[in-house]
């Protein structure tokens, strides 16, 4: 009796197992995920032999090969952008598990670009209440300032240096920067230096 | 043997929670609401014929956890929304939200039956309010204007207008920068000039391009910044 019950289970089970891995291909599952912070070629992913690189605009990835329901998927960085230290620095988020729809919807990988020095060298800043941006990073900065640390920035990213609030008495120009306005790209040496010049 | 106890031992849970259902009076549910990323006052939170007002949690970043003030009947339906939200097909739009924040209930939805689940746990999330920044760019036509708000949420790129030659006009194109949260700063640069033309920032809240998203910019007709003015030439 018990015997019969398992031996119709087991059938059943094997009936859907079977259904659903109709589709061509070694398997009807493609696996796939969400990529976040990477700006650049150089990303490249690998499950079970096969290796993906992550193309623009970055976002995604689907690797070539599906794989079948219970299949075993194990996804590792292989190498990443120039812009991002290690490998360690790009995580898969439950990147290893038997593929079903739930385990292959859940994937993602995410980098941590690597940050840069941006200082602001200042010259002859006599009056107080300077107020230094660079878009939503804010920083006042005291009389008689020679240089000021802004907040680090993305390798490969933009900044921009501007004047939010002028000292008092005095009137301060931004320049320097890739752009000579204070604006450009952060390079990949340790440190990018504006200059802001008050009279 | 084992089996022979356990048995006996799950009907008569099941008898228990029998009971618990049907025996003196129908169960009641409170209501427990979480909600994540408050920072100002202002969230009603209705359901009912209730209200609930959520205040920030006392130290920043926490969950604050609110519980209604009647417990509802098993079978009664409930929807948490923000008090005088419009809901249509259980997304609701507006009511009393916080100050500056917007709040929508994630990841689960916040209606349902008593009962359906074993306990009702609402959970709120809450962002900050965005708004926009932007305004016009005037004379451009050359290519390859770049614009950024310093190292915040990526570079806009300008094209000149066009004819119905291909020929750049020189006539003013509406620049739409990314959007800024509340009580952020922002500063409008060239990042990279077009060719055969320089471009300078004027507008924003103190003239050259910059300030911060404010109460006045967001009482502001539209709401934001709207008078950016990058002039090329």
């Amino acid at each position: 009796m018990k015997s019969s019950i398992l031996r119709a289970g087991v059938v059943a089970l094997a009936c859907a197992l079977g259904l659903s891995a109709c589709g061509g291909g070694s398997g009807d599952l493609y696996l796939t995920g969400a990529v976040y912070n990477v700006t650049k070629d150089g990303l490249v992913l690998t499950n079970n032999g096969e290796d993906l690189a992550v193309t623009t605009p970055y976002t995604s990835f689907q690797f070539s090969n599906r794989i079948s329901t219970d299949d075993q998927f194990d996804i590792k960085v292989k190498s990443v952008p120039s812009n991002v230290a290690s490998v360690d620095d790009c995580k898969v988020n439950n990147g290893k598990a038997r593929a079903n729809y739930y385990t292959i919807a859940q994937i993602n990988v995410t980098c941590t670009i690597r940050k840069r020095a941006l200082t602001a060298s200042i010259n002859n800043l006599t009056g107080s209440g300077l107020v230094l941006i660079n878009g939503s990073d804010k920083q006042t900065v005291p009389a008689g300032t020679k240089t000021w640390p802004m907040a680090p920035v993305n390798e490969d990213g933009a900044y921009g240096v501007t004047v939010l609030t002028q000292p008092t008495g005095q009137t301060c120009t931004v320049s320097g920067g890739s752009s000579g306005n204070g604006a450009g790209i952060m390079g990949a040496v340790e440190t990018t230096t504006v200059t802001v010049t008050c009279a | 043997m084992k089996f022979s106890l356990a048995r006996p031992a799950l009907a008569c849970a099941v008898l228990a929670t029998l009971a618990a259902c049907g025996g003196g009076g129908k169960a009641t549910f409170p209501i427990n609401v979480t909600v994540a990323g408050l920072q100002y006052p202002g969230l009603v939170l209705s359901t009912n014929g209730q209200d609930l007002a959520v205040n920030p949690p006392a130290k920043a970043g926490d969950d604050v956890t609110a519980t209604f003030p009647n417990e509802i009947e098993y079978g009664q339906t409930y929807e948490v929304v923000p008090k005088g939200a419009v809901v249509t097909n259980h997304v609701a739009v507006g009511g009393s939200q916080p100050k500056h924040q917007q709040c929508s209930a994630t990841p689960f939805p916040a209606y349902g039956t008593a009962g359906q689940l074993a306990k009702i746990s609402i959970r709120f999330a809450c962002a900050i309010q965005t708004y926009p920044l932007g305004g016009k760019v005037v004379g451009l036509t050359g290519t390859g204007l770049v614009l950024a708000n310093g190292s915040t949420t990526g570079t806009i790129s300008v094209p000149p207008a066009l004819d119905a030659n291909q020929k750049p006009t020189g006539a003013d194109v509406t620049l739409t920068m990314n959007q800024v949260p509340y009580n952020t700063t922002y500063g409008v640069t060239v990042l990279t000039q077009p060719t055969g033309q320089t471009c300078t920032v004027a507008g924003g809240a103190n003239g050259t391009g910059g300030g911060t998203m404010d109460d006045a910019a967001e009482a502001a007709t539209p709401q934001g910044v709207s008078n950016l003015v990058v002039t090329c030439k």
